[in-house]
């Protein structure tokens, strides 16, 4: 029965070129009566079909921002000022450029919810008060699926079974109030996934739940996942959560990716002095309790103001004067694995000691 | 929810009962009222009629009674729909007033209907239009509308009538259907009376909502759930007005307990300048001659339509917002 709301497995791993959205040198600024801010400094990545990608980095960086764009959802004043957006649908057709299609227009409307949809960081606020939760999960279904109402309330009623609410007919009609925080946003994920789509942007889905029901959510992502062979983009600055959900990882910092690679390589070899400063400071186990956490020297600089050279050098451990100040890195393929890209002057002539010695880290 | 309205329908009577006995209080605190004016006039006229008259009226209100008898004697009176004699207008009281509080009832709802008709959509185009020429003129001729005081825009419109449409200035009704029994043609009559009244009562009250309208979307456009559905593919319109929308009416209809008030009070003083013959003019001249049973009964009505509106308020804010849930 649970089938029936679902299309087969689709997108089967395996085709390593196959992406369901590839993002080229998107920027987004915003326009506001303090300066612009660049959110987004020309970011390029690719989804590939079938697997998560996380994508990490402080608060601020352009994470959310990066989620909106690719719906044309950036609120204002934000505006998207250059760059594609490339969508290749499962059925194998040609990729389409979304930034091409009109904001409010058919086109697009007709892609979000349905293609791509997304779900947020707050559960306790993204749905509407003032309608049951059937209601607004019928809502996608019949702008998508159906227009006969009471196939669509079926099938809502399946997909509420399906993310495992205990009584689907009574959440149905139940309002958001009634619902607890985890509840909500199973219910979400429901509403998200309610016309199979081929991407889910999972906006920090779990960031506000306590760590059982984040563990119960994050399982059922993996499950549906799974079920219906779509992709997920997974936003977060939990590098614990990236490693439990995510094939790759985008590392964000100011409006930039500094790093990306295989789930793997990020933990076990990384290579921008940011990523690793990061994952030194999450706790592990085993640790001296005497031992003080280490933190990020300096703090994210205003978004208004633009800095030269590398946007990491004030905080960098590495920093070195006359370079990382003036010229802004180049995107490098590491030669020991050509899918590992990392934008930092340690790696620019290929200084094989350099990798050398931090790959040693490895073994620690 | 039967329950809910059934405690707040009790409560209304509390309220109305200590409204009335503070009411008759003071009213009758004051020396000199129309009774004793009246009573006066008759002693100078002399005779037997009018010292029988003096006679009569003393019982019947307890001239000489402490006021808790006066007011025991008023309330029972009211029971049996007996409110008293006006004796400025040496008419019953009941008489009077009725048609009186069905204008005023009639002008106030038409006011009331005029300001959401125009503040919602008005607030809704510019908060979706913020920072355009069109947002910047709406905010003009808001601080016009709270500012011009309600007398000067029933002037400015009686003499725009008057000029431009030719119609009849002041009161409802013109010459031929003053007194003519109701008809089709006598409505029609009444309705092309009260556009202006209608106007000038809710002039501030429509670009105070609109600005409340305004803020409101705006915060709510904010919401998360608003992305939300914006990010399952609804058009915008569906956004605004499904999902936008009703939630920013919330605080529009709390507000609606107050707005009464300034309707009412709003309608007192437009009638007084164009002359309607509702509520108003009569019963502050009532306070003004002390012409106390008039008075009282002229509060109590206007006190059972504010606790009934500030009712009804609650119950549509129930009916909007499903998290308010009487028990
Ligand atoms: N409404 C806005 N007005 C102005 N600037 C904005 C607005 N929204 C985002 N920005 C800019 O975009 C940048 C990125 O914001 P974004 O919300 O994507 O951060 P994030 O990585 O999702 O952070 P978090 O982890 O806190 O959710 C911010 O630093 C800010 O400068
Ligand atoms: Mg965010």
């Amino acid at each position: 029965m649970a089938s029936t709301a679902m299309s087969p497995v689709r997108g089967q791993a395996g085709q390593a070129e196959d992406f369901v959205i590839r993002v080229e040198d998107l920027r987004v600024e915003f326009r506001t009566p303090i300066g612009v801010s660049s959110a987004l400094d020309g970011i390029t990545f690719e989804v590939p079909r079938g697997k998560t990608l996380g994508v990490v980095g402080e608060s601020g960086c352009g994470k959310s921002v990066t989620g909106l764009a690719i719906l044309q959802l950036v609120p204002l004043p934000g505006i998207i000022t250059s760059g594609r957006v490339l969508f290749r649908p499962h059925d194998g057709s040609e990729a389409i450029n979304l930034l091409e299609y009109e904001r409010m227009g058919a086109d697009m409307r007709g892609t979000r919810g349905k293609n791509i949809s997304m779900i947020f960081q707050e559960p306790m606020t993204s749905l509407n008060p003032c309608y049951t939760v059937g209601n607004q999960i019928k809502e996608a279904i019949l702008l998508h699926q159906t227009k006969n109402h009471k196939e669509a309330k079926e099938r809502a009623i399946d997909i509420l079974q399906k993310v495992g609410m205990p009584n689907p007919e009574r959440i149905f009609g139940s309002y958001p109030h009634e619902l607890s925080g985890g509840m909500r946003q199973r219910a979400m994920i429901a509403m998200g996934l309610s016309c199979t789509p081929d991407l889910l942007i999972a906006d920090e889905p779990t960031t506000a739940l306590d760590v059982t029901t984040e563990a119960n959510i994050l399982e059922l992502m993996r499950e549906l996942q799974q079920e219906i062979g779509m992709s997920i983009m997974f936003i977060t600055h939990n590098l614990g959560v990236v490693a439990q959900m995510c094939d790759d990882v985008a590392v964000m910092y100011l409006g930039r990716i500094v790093e990306q690679a295989s789930v793997e390589e990020i933990f076990y070899d990384p290579k921008h002095p940011y990523t690793i400063s990061l994952l030194r400071s999450i706790p592990r186990l085993g640790t001296n309790r005497k031992e003080h956490l280490e933190v990020i020297r300096g703090s994210v600089p205003d978004p208004y103001t633009r800095v030269s050279g590398c946007p990491f050098h004030p905080r960098c451990p590495s920093f070195m004067p006359g370079i990382c100040d003036k010229v802004y890195p180049e995107a490098l393929h590491l030669p020991s694995s050509p899918q590992h890209l990392v934008r930092c002057h340690l790696y620019n002539d290929l200084n094989h000691q350099e990798v050398a010695t931090s790959s040693g880290d490895k073994s620690s | 929810m039967v329950n809910y309205v059934l405690r707040r329908l009790l409560y209304m009577v509390v309220t109305l009962f200590f409204i009335s006995i503070i009411g008759f209080f003071i009213i009758n605190l004051v020396p000199g009222s129309a009774l004793d004016a009246r009573i006066n006039q008759l002693r100078a006229q002399g005779g037997e009629v009018s010292y029988q008259e003096i006679e009569s009226l003393k019982a019947r209100y307890g001239l000489n009674d402490p006021i808790p008898v006066k007011y025991w004697k008023w309330v029972s009176g009211v029971v049996h729909g007996d409110f008293g004699e006006s004796f400025t207008y040496q008419e019953p009281v009941g008489s009077l007033i009725w048609s009186r509080i069905g204008f005023s009832v009639l002008l106030s709802s038409f006011a009331l209907i005029f300001t959401w008709v125009v503040a919602i959509p008005v607030g809704v185009y510019s908060a979706t239009h913020r920072y355009t020429v069109p947002d910047y003129v709406i905010t003009l001729i808001q601080f016009i509308g709270v500012a011009v005081p309600d007398f000067l825009m029933a002037l400015i419109l009686l003499v725009v009538a008057s000029k431009f449409f030719h119609t009849g200035v002041g009161g409802l009704f013109s010459q031929q259907y003053q007194n003519a029994p109701w008809s089709w043609a006598r409505v029609g009559n009444l309705l092309s009376h009260m556009w202006i009244p209608v106007i000038v009562i809710a002039a501030s009250a429509t670009a105070w909502t609109t600005r409340v309208m305004r803020a409101n979307l705006l915060d709510v456009l904010n919401q998360q759930y608003v992305q939300t559905a914006r990010a399952k593919g609804l058009r915008e319109a569906v956004v605004i007005w499904k999902h936008a929308v009703r939630n920013a009416l919330h605080p529009l209809i709390m507000t609606l307990g107050s707005l009464l008030p300034s309707l009412i009070s709003g309608e007192v003083i437009v009638s007084i300048v164009l002359n309607l013959p509702t509520t108003g003019p009569l019963y502050i001249s009532s306070l003004i001659n002390k012409d106390m049973y008039l008075a009282i009964t002229f509060l109590m009505a206007l006190s059972i339509l504010l606790v009934v509106g500030n009712l009804l308020a609650d119950l549509l804010l129930a009916w909007v917002d499903p998290r308010i849930r009487y028990e």
